[in-house]
């Protein structure tokens, strides 16, 4: 029997690796591509509403691409554009309404309560957690810096 | 000894498999009994579908050997699901005597190793060993919802949506093509031991399905049995019978990437092979079929490579049934995995082959990666198992 170390070494060796070149190529394109969206739409917003504050604008340009991101999701499109960008589609927020709407679907035939509300968020929980308390935290310093 | 040979004859009486369309184009395609048209077949969650899937399997397959559901003495029957969920969901419909098994992707060859002890002993005359996968429920139990937009690893392996029934017998079976038809198999029977509520459910949902095949609009598209001329139609010329098995130990090599089940398991099958042969005093090229179950194209490398370190090179006809079960353009990566890829490539593909004398002296070994959704996360590493039957055929 092969010794536990060289099997592992065995392993690490040969598996087979995911094709760096094309997929940081293909993550870069469509990360890029919905990014120039959300840019784009930000400019039209900006031409229709003169008056609206840079502030304003900014979340409703993040509004309609969750939306997009849902709707797509919700069509069974945004899996798709994920296997072929990989994180170039997750990271853009489309990528987060992703992640909470795909586990509502999911989990639909288990009732609302216990499978739509209380699976919403399994993956997209860590990402609230974290940047509810990156935020804390940087409020808190700014909070002392200031003082 | 781990290895066990069978003093009686213990035959294999029939098989039967359903599965879904990913499946039907894949390698086996012509072979399977009924196909699909897609992986929900009327009901409502795909936990519902494979139970369904399950039970159908289990009555085509009595249904093709020529036997009634009550002649049956034990079922002994598997998936991968919650604690057995669609398999015991399954089994209500049936009067018979029921061993809820799970090994993994394993289970199969472990309900037939232990069908076949129960016959040999002469407790059982008739048994039927069954497994289900399903594509949709395993990757919500083990991985992530469909639609989320994540990339799958090139390690990572496609659970084949498909359930198979094989009937073990002490008697002989009879040399006939047996024809199934979409009524034997979706029918409700009337002594299900269920209560009338459930009764009531099944009814709605056959009334259902017959709806939706009367109107040509088919949810099952491919019926193998109304082809006169393929594989399919050719009567068996031979019995095929277990003659004996190894059973698995729990081998773990310290493999922690639940997306490389097929680095976890080649060492359980090494293991379980080398045994085996030891045990037999055979090489792998006494046999003139060698199958394992879900390794996938790279494990399936891995075991090649411990194998020849061993000096028991594996004979270029070895083949693996995940890794064969998809075309390569399917983009399934490592290939089929899950309880009902070797079962599935075992009743139809492996099973006629053998009927009609291609295959003569076979050995299937199914592999298993021993784990939840929740050991890796508690840092475990990931054990394989793999238990091994052998099957000869036998002149009538």
């Amino acid at each position: 029997m092969i010794e536990r170390q060289e099997y592992q070494e065995y392993i690490k060796q040969n598996s087979p690796k995911s094709p760096m070149v094309r997929t940081l190529f293909a993550a870069f394109i469509v990360g890029g591509l919905i990014c120039c969206i959300g840019e784009a739409i930000g400019d039209v917003l900006k031409v229709i509403f003169k008056t609206m504050s840079e502030k304003d604008v900014a979340t409703w340009e993040s509004c309609i691409m969750i939306f997009f991101g849902s709707t797509l999701t919700a069509l069974g499109l945004y899996d798709k554009i994920g296997h072929f960008a990989g994180a170039g589609s997750i990271v853009p927020i489309t990528g987060f309404a992703n992640s909470i709407v795909s586990p509502a679907m999911e989990f639909n035939r288990e009732g609302v309560f216990f499978g739509v509300c209380a699976k919403m968020f399994v993956i997209a929980g860590p990402i609230i957690v974290f940047g509810t308390v990156a935020s804390f935290t940087v409020g808190l310093i700014g909070w002392f810096t200031t003082l | 000894m781990r290895t066990v040979f069978f003093k009686n004859p213990i035959y294999v009486k029939s098989g039967f498999t359903i599965v879904g369309p990913k499946e039907a184009d894949g390698n086996f395609g012509d072979c399977f009994d009924v196909v699909l048209k897609d992986d929900l077949w009327c009901e409502k969650s795909y936990e519902k579908c494979e139970s369904k899937m399950h039970r159908d399997a289990i009555t085509g397959a009595i249904f093709k050997a020529g036997l009634k559901k009550r002649d049956i003495d034990f079922m002994l029957a598997g998936d991968l699901i919650n604690e057995c969920a669609p398999t015991a969901l399954a089994a209500r419909n049936f009067p018979t005597a029921f061993f809820g098994l799970y090994n993994a992707c394993s289970t199969f060859t472990e309900a037939v190793l232990l069908g076949s002890v129960l016959i040999d002993g002469g407790f059982a005359k008739n048994v039927t060993c069954s497994t289900s996968s399903h594509y949709s429920s395993a990757e919500r139990q083990y991985r992530f919802p469909l639609e989320l937009g994540n990339q799958r690893p090139p390690t990572a392996q496609w659970t084949v949506t498909g359930a198979g029934c094989t009937v073990l017998s002490a008697e002989k079976p009879k040399l006939f093509n047996y024809q199934v038809y979409e009524d034997d198999v979706i029918a409700v029977d009337k002594n299900l031991n269920v209560d009338e509520k459930t009764l009531e459910k099944y009814k709605k949902s056959v009334d259902k399905q017959k709806k939706v095949v009367n109107t040509d609009k088919s949810n099952i598209i491919k019926r193998n049995f109304s082809k006169q001329n393929n594989d399919y139609g050719a009567k068996p010329e031979y019995y095929v019978k277990i003659v004996g098995g190894t059973v698995g130990k729990v081998v773990d090599l310290g493999i922690d990437d639940e997306s490389n089940m097929g680095a976890a398991m080649a060492p359980a099958a090494f293991d379980t092979l080398t045994t085996f042969f030891r045990d037999t005093n055979t090489t792998p090229n006494d046999y003139d079929g060698v199958f394992s179950g879900d390794l996938g194209r790279f494990g399936k490398q891995t075991l090649e490579y411990l194998m020849d370190r061993e000096g028991l090179k594996l004979p270029n006809w070895y083949m693996d049934c995940g890794a064969s079960y998809y075309l390569p353009e399917q983009k399934t990566f490592q290939g089929g995995s899950g309880a009902g890829c070797v079962n599935t490539a075992f009743n139809s593909y492996i099973l006629k082959k053998l009927q009609k004398g291609e295959l003569s002296k076979v050995i299937v070994v199914a592999t298993g990666a021993l784990l939840n959704k929740d050991t890796p996360l508690q840092k475990e590493t990931i054990p394989g198992i793999a238990h091994l039957f052998s099957i000869e055929i036998e002149k009538p």
